[in-house]
């Protein structure tokens, strides 16, 4: 194949993110549903016939797929024609899709009888059908109670509807006319992008158009193979946490050895938790390079340098090991259709890993636990029922080697949009008693962590009902790194400050009365570095702004204020006092409290114990065990061990118990 | 977040940080009823806050305060008694729509320049009067129209970005005047390339327009930057691949070849180098070129590509129109327009430069050079009309039982229009009123602006006034749902009134074919061409050539390709087309 000089390939460049830009804004400006106009939920892209993605839009549409690879589902249809267009929402069918609400659609270009690109994207469709509105839900265990799922098919065939199969999908959907004009809306971005390659190849030629998609993707790579020959060599060991693997279950772990060598990564994610009985899974069908899995390796690697073409060359650096039956890893049929939590879950996992390998180049971890609040309510005046998101409640991003991690949204979800107090309480019955950032919730540290968002409310109806998708780490915080501390814990709390006052937990749907009050917070970040060293008149600035409270500037800070300002003898002195009494022991994580007590008893060689019994374990049984052998250790309190050996009693007392788990094993 | 995939991104520090922001006790419900009445003892509470941190002026903005100003009012009161010195914005007079973070943020602006700007528009005031002149001065508005010196000093809302949407009212009467069905405005300096779209004459408008770091919600002219400019500096990534921008050497040291210490090649050393540019002294004789210093700037990079000049520089361009090729592309999409109906108007020092290559690449219908295109921006604001929008958030179900509260509200917009533009503008000719509504389908988060005509309002014809927003709908989104509930979020009415324009006298028509004045060598598509080298002065009405060629003028230069045919208009306008239509 030729090679096509320097400048043609960065002019080339241009064109090809124009179409994928244009195609995005085609979409946007086109989609039906509201949805889509407000979380942006979608992507558009230009993939090479073997269906890596070589260009996408950067300035809409979601963040997440950038490292989509199409060949699964391109090669699952038998032949292409001119005009044909294809569509699937199947987690379980090549695994572009990852869960049913996300359409996606694609189209070959052809170019004299061969087809020299497709141009693809997908749509998050409001609901796709099943056992709940929207069909998502945490409570949901099987993809078939998560709507109907097309596996991929031709939608139009040689330009011509499929309409039995349209047919079959709006009847098993809610809104059926949003699902429609949305798929209308892909079209219409579809036949923009095939125009504009047709354009392309008008404009450079059939040769360096062919030879052009397949450099780009080599000049994504060599420009990630630079970047990470800039971290050292070596093996970084990474485990994170959601608060429970089922409601009030036991904390589900994510592990993440990251090898890195030369210029190439490895992410091991061995030592990860089987796959669970709610939809909190992630389908990667076990591709070493899957879109989920390369999301956080796609922010560090811009993050260290924005000058990074975005597409799929850049996770050719990178292959995964992903056991079967875990999390990240599952098996049909499980439910998948939250995966929005796990997969923030998964971004910070990676962070976690590479902020070991390069400490002085990037941020410590970003908020977290924060939901996307929905109401359901009655109007009283009208009588008229009312569904609205009344915004995602965030927080800010992890303090960094060069400064603040920024308030209330940034970092991994910087791409979130609120909503306006008056905009709410102009559609929905609520009246908002607070709207801000809460104080001290960014983790203190030389450079302080985000902090998080609040929001309080007071219901005006009888049984108005509160969502509250995608909540977790009321429980475990965001990590600081080099002395920074984490940042504080996400909060969802009934008639605070009242008498009937309730805390409730990663609970993630209520029912409330009129006058009742709710309270929701996201996570702050992690702070960067420590906070006796932070610049004390930033952290006066920091108190006059009610972002750090005083005591906390006197305890975390080691600053004495006085007079709108600080003494600098007393902070001096205090500075020392609180050095004197940490412990010798320096930890490059900050991990707080409630996880610093659980690994405690669950550290490194009781969860490799665990780990080890649980792939032993046939995938159904998986579940089951983790939790009778947590029971089993949490019993022993203080006398547990740490060798792994009261892992391994507890797990020979399981099979002495049900033999037929010894039979499930054996065959 | 401005870049979505960078963990570092972050935003602008506040105009006004947190230590500097102080709540007060009250509240009004969305309705506009008081929830909770305002307590005057948390204001002068406020005042002491202020005092503290040494504040000169306050913004006060207060939830809902579009529906019932009332306690933004009382507070203001309270601080003309007790804090006469501290000027008092409120953010229901900047703009009173619904959104309290976009309202508050342009408030916020608008206070933060106000002392300045009315300080200045003083010192103008005074040197007019003390030069003799004896008329008002009139200072141009972000909507693209004027207003009284006098009232922008406490209104300087209104003008923040009053230069870009000048420019843009400039092309647009260029547009008017050649009758180009759709157009974009192109409008190039050192630091910055802007583009408008102006469709039948008429600029877009558009909320949310940024001003340095900050969006401001009043209505704009849209604009959008495609670039950098002639400024933009090429350099090369650590892969060896030849990029452009967005570092620009502005206009100082602006581009080695103005031989004011600029050490980096630009698109302008570029042109110099292509042969289009370095023969004259640009923009009025004021920069003397060094050719040279280009030359040594662009062989430097050339070398490093294993390039010979002319093709590096050759390169530098492609790569910069190409760039903004993807910005107007992304413009074009996000607004359903086909550029291949578009008349490019090209205006700025620089724009009638570059203007021919960004049209190639976009396959664009025509370029317009207007006559004098360093100067349309002036231009635009002397033949603006005297223009002032209206707004009341009403947040109302389009239906028949809320078209009496419609009109009343329209009748209060039309009375504070008139009052405005007889009272503060002192203006007595004939005025026109423009009343639109704010609408959008039940659940959506957006609206459109939808014209109304005066008889629907008048009649309360919701079915007119509902079928008008259907087929805006259609236009903007391409669908459309008749049978959706309809929203009226805001009623806005827009008054101008015509001042008297300048005439300006038609071009001769030629007498005789246009000379060159000389004939040189350009490099261009990869070989050297003869070019004409054509005076803007010598062209009448009907002359015609073919590029390439230069046409050189006092305040810009304009580069024709190969392959296009220029044509001078009865306005002097330089009409540019492909040669094969």
């Amino acid at each position: 194949m030729m090679t096509i000089d320097k400048v043609t390939l960065e002019i080339l460049k241009n064109h090809c993110r124009a179409a994928a830009e244009s195609m995005a804004y085609t979409l946007y400006r086109t989609a039906h549903s509201t949805f889509v106009k407000e979380t942006e939920d979608f992507t558009t892209g230009l993939t090479t016939p073997q269906g890596e993605t070589f260009a996408t839009p950067v300035e809409l549409g979601a963040t997440w797929f950038v490292g989509l690879n199409y060949q699964t589902v391109i090669s699952m249809i038998g032949s292409y024609d001119e005009g044909d267009i294809c569509m699937t929402n199947d987690p379980y069918s090549g695994h572009v899709c990852t869960h049913s609400p996300d359409m996606h659609v694609w189209k070959p270009v052809f170019h004299e009888d061969e087809i020299v690109c497709f141009v693809v994207g997908h749509i998050h469709n409001t609901d796709v059908g099943g056992a709940v509105p929207a069909s998502i839900s945490r409570t949901l265990s099987e993809v078939h109670q998560e709507g109907i799922r097309i596996p991929p098919s031709k939608v139009v065939r040689a330009g011509v509807f499929n309409q039995e199969l349209i047919d079959v999908m709006l009847t098993n959907v809610r809104m059926p006319e949003q699902n429609w004009g949305d798929l209308k809306a892909q079209i219409a971005a579809m036949n923009t992008g095939e125009r504009r390659v047709h354009e392309m190849i008008g404009k450079f030629g059939i040769e360096i158009f062919k030879a052009g998609i397949t450099e780009l993707l080599d000049y994504a790579e060599a420009q990630a193979r630079a970047i990470v020959a800039s971290l050292p060599d070596g093996e970084y060991f990474f485990a994170d946490y959601m608060d429970e693997d089922a409601p009030d279950g036991y904390p589900c772990r994510l592990a993440l050895t990251l090898r890195i060598k030369c210029e190439e990564v490895e992410l091991d994610f061995t030592g990860t938790d089987p796959q669970i009985e709610s939809s909190i899974n992630m389908p990667t069908g076990g591709q070493e390079r899957h879109a989920l899995l390369m999301v956080g390796l796609i922010y560090v690697l811009y993050s260290l340098d924005t000058s990074l073409f975005l597409n799929s060359g850049v996770c050719r650096v990178a292959r995964s090991v992903l056991p079967k039956g875990t999390v990240v890893n599952p098996h049909f049929p499980a439910a998948v259709g939250l995966r929005t939590l796990s997969v923030q879950r998964l971004m910070g996992l990676i962070f976690g890993a590479f902020v070991q390998a390069a400490p002085a180049r990037l941020p410590s971890c970003p908020a977290s636990g924060g939901p996307i609040m929905n109401v359901n309510t009655i109007e009283n005046r009208t009588g008229r029922r009312v569904v609205a998101a009344i915004g995602p409640i965030t927080g800010g991003a992890g303090g960094n080697p060069f400064g603040d991690g920024s308030d209330g949204s940034g970092g991994n979800s910087g791409f979130l949009k609120n909503t306006p107090v008056e905009i709410n309480e102009a559609e929905v019955p609520m009246k908002v008693l607070r709207y801000g950032l809460t104080p001290d919730s960014g983790g203190p540290g030389k450079y302080r962590g985000g902090l998080a968002i609040q929001m309080r409310f007071q219901a005006q109806a009888p049984n108005t009902r509160v969502t509250a998708r995608n909540r977790d780490w009321t429980v475990f915080n965001a990590w600081g790194v080099l002395g920074g501390r984490p940042g504080g814990n996400s909060s969802f709390i009934l008639n605070p400050d009242g008498n009937r006052e309730r805390d409730l937990g990663n609970i993630d749907f209520l029912s409330i009365g009129p006058g009742e009050i709710i309270q929701v917070a996201s996570g702050g970040a992690g702070g960067w570095g420590d906070p006796l060293e932070r610049d004390p008149d930033l952290v006066v600035l920091d108190v006059a702004r009610g972002f750090v409270s005083a005591e906390s500037a006197e305890w975390d800070y080691g600053l004495v204020l006085a007079n709108g300002t600080f003494d600098p003898t007393a902070t001096q002195k205090r500075r020392a006092e609180l050095a004197a009494t940490r412990s010798k022991e320096e930890r490059f994580f900050d991990f707080g409290p409630n996880r610093t007590a659980f690994e405690d008893l669950w550290n490194y060689r009781n969860y490799a114990a665990l780990t080890e019994l649980l792939m032993l374990t046939p995938v159904h049984w998986r579940f089951f065990v983790k939790h009778r052998i947590f029971e089993a250790v949490e019993a022993l309190g203080e006398e547990a061990r740490q060798d792994g050996s009261d892992v391994r009693t507890a797990h020979a007392r399981i099979l002495d118990e049900f033999p037929q788990l010894r039979i499930a094993m054996s065959t | 977040m401005p870049d979505p995939y960078n963990l570092f991104s972050s935003r602008p520090e506040p105009l006004i940080t947190r230590d500097k922001v102080f709540g007060i006790t009250e509240r009004i419900l969305v309705d506009g009823t008081v929830d909770v009445p305002l307590d005057p003892e948390s204001v002068r509470s406020a005042i002491e806050g202020i005092r503290v941190v040494g504040g000169e002026a306050v913004v006060i903005a207060l939830l809902h305060a579009y529906r019932n100003p009332e306690h933004e009012r009382w507070a203001a009161e309270i601080f003309r008694k007790d804090a006469e010195d501290i000027d008092v914005i409120l953010a229901s007079d900047v703009w009173p729509v619904i959104r309290e973070y976009e309202r508050t943020v342009t408030a916020a602006v608008a206070g933060y320049v106000q002392p300045r700007v009315s300080y200045y528009l003083g010192s103008l005031q005074d040197a007019l009067r003390n030069a003799g002149a004896g008329c008002e001065a009139m200072i141009t508005k972000s909507n693209g129209g004027v207003m009284t010196a006098e009232l922008g000093k406490k209104d300087c809302a209104q003008i923040l970005l009053s230069g870009t949407a000048s420019g843009v009212i400039g092309a647009a009467s260029i547009a008017r005047q050649v009758g180009a069905g759709a157009a974009m405005s192109l409008d190039i300096g050192g630091t910055s390339a802007d583009v408008a779209i102006i469709e039948s004459g008429v600029p877009r408008y558009g909320v949310g327009e940024m001003i340095g770091e900050f969006p401001i919600y009043i209505p704009t002219v849209s604009v959008t930057s495609i670039g950098e400019g002639g400024g933009s500096i090429a350099w090369i990534d650590e892969l060896g691949v030849l990029k452009v921008g967005p570092v620009s050497a502005g206009s100082d040291p602006g581009p080695a070849c103005y031989g004011r210490g600029g050490n980096n090649p630009t698109i302008t050393d570029a042109l110099v180098v292509l042969g289009f540019l370095g023969r004259a002294a640009l923009g009025y004789s004021a920069v003397a070129m060094r050719p040279d210093l280009a030359w040594a700037e662009i062989g430097r990079i050339g070398d490093r590509l294993s390039m010979t000049p002319e093709d590096a520089a050759e390169s530098i361009i492609r790569i910069a129109i190409s760039g903004m090729y993807l910005e107007v592309s992304k413009l074009v999409s996000r607004h359903g327009v086909d550029p291949r109906e578009l008349s490019l108007i090209a205006f700025g020092g620089a724009g009638p430069m570059l203007a021919c290559w960004l049209a190639r690449e976009l396959a664009m219908k025509e370029v317009i050079v207007p006559q004098v295109p360093g100067v349309l921006s002036a231009f635009g604001g002397l033949i603006a009309d005297v223009k002032n929008d209206f707004i009341q958030t009403v947040y109302l179900d389009l239906e028949e039982k809320t078209v009496d509260a419609m009109r009343d509200s329209f009748g209060m917009l039309a009375r504070r229009a008139m009052k405005w533009i007889r009272d503060e503008q002192g203006f007595d000719d004939t005025v026109a009123m423009f009343p639109s509504a704010d609408m959008r389908y039940r659940g959506q988060s957006f609206e459109i602006d939808t014209p109304l005509e005066a008889l629907w309002i008048e009649e309360g014809d919701v079915k007119a006034m509902a079928a008008a927003f259907h087929k805006l709908h259609e236009q903007v989104y391409e669908h459309s749902d008749p049978a959706a509930e309809v929203q009226v979020i805001n009623l806005r009415m827009v008054i101008t009134g015509k001042p008297p324009k300048p005439a300006f006298a038609p071009l001769p028509e030629s007498d005789g074919a246009l000379l060159p004045r000389e004939t040189v060598s350009v490099f261009l598509d990869g070989s050297i061409n003869d070019a004409f080298v054509l005076a803007r002065s010598d062209m009448k009405a009907s002359h015609s050539f073919d590029g390439p060629a230069i046409v050189t003028q006092d305040d810009c230069t304009t580069c024709i390709l190969d392959g296009f045919k220029a044509e001078v208009d009865g306005f002097g306008n330089l009409i540019i087309r492909p040669g094969d239509v």
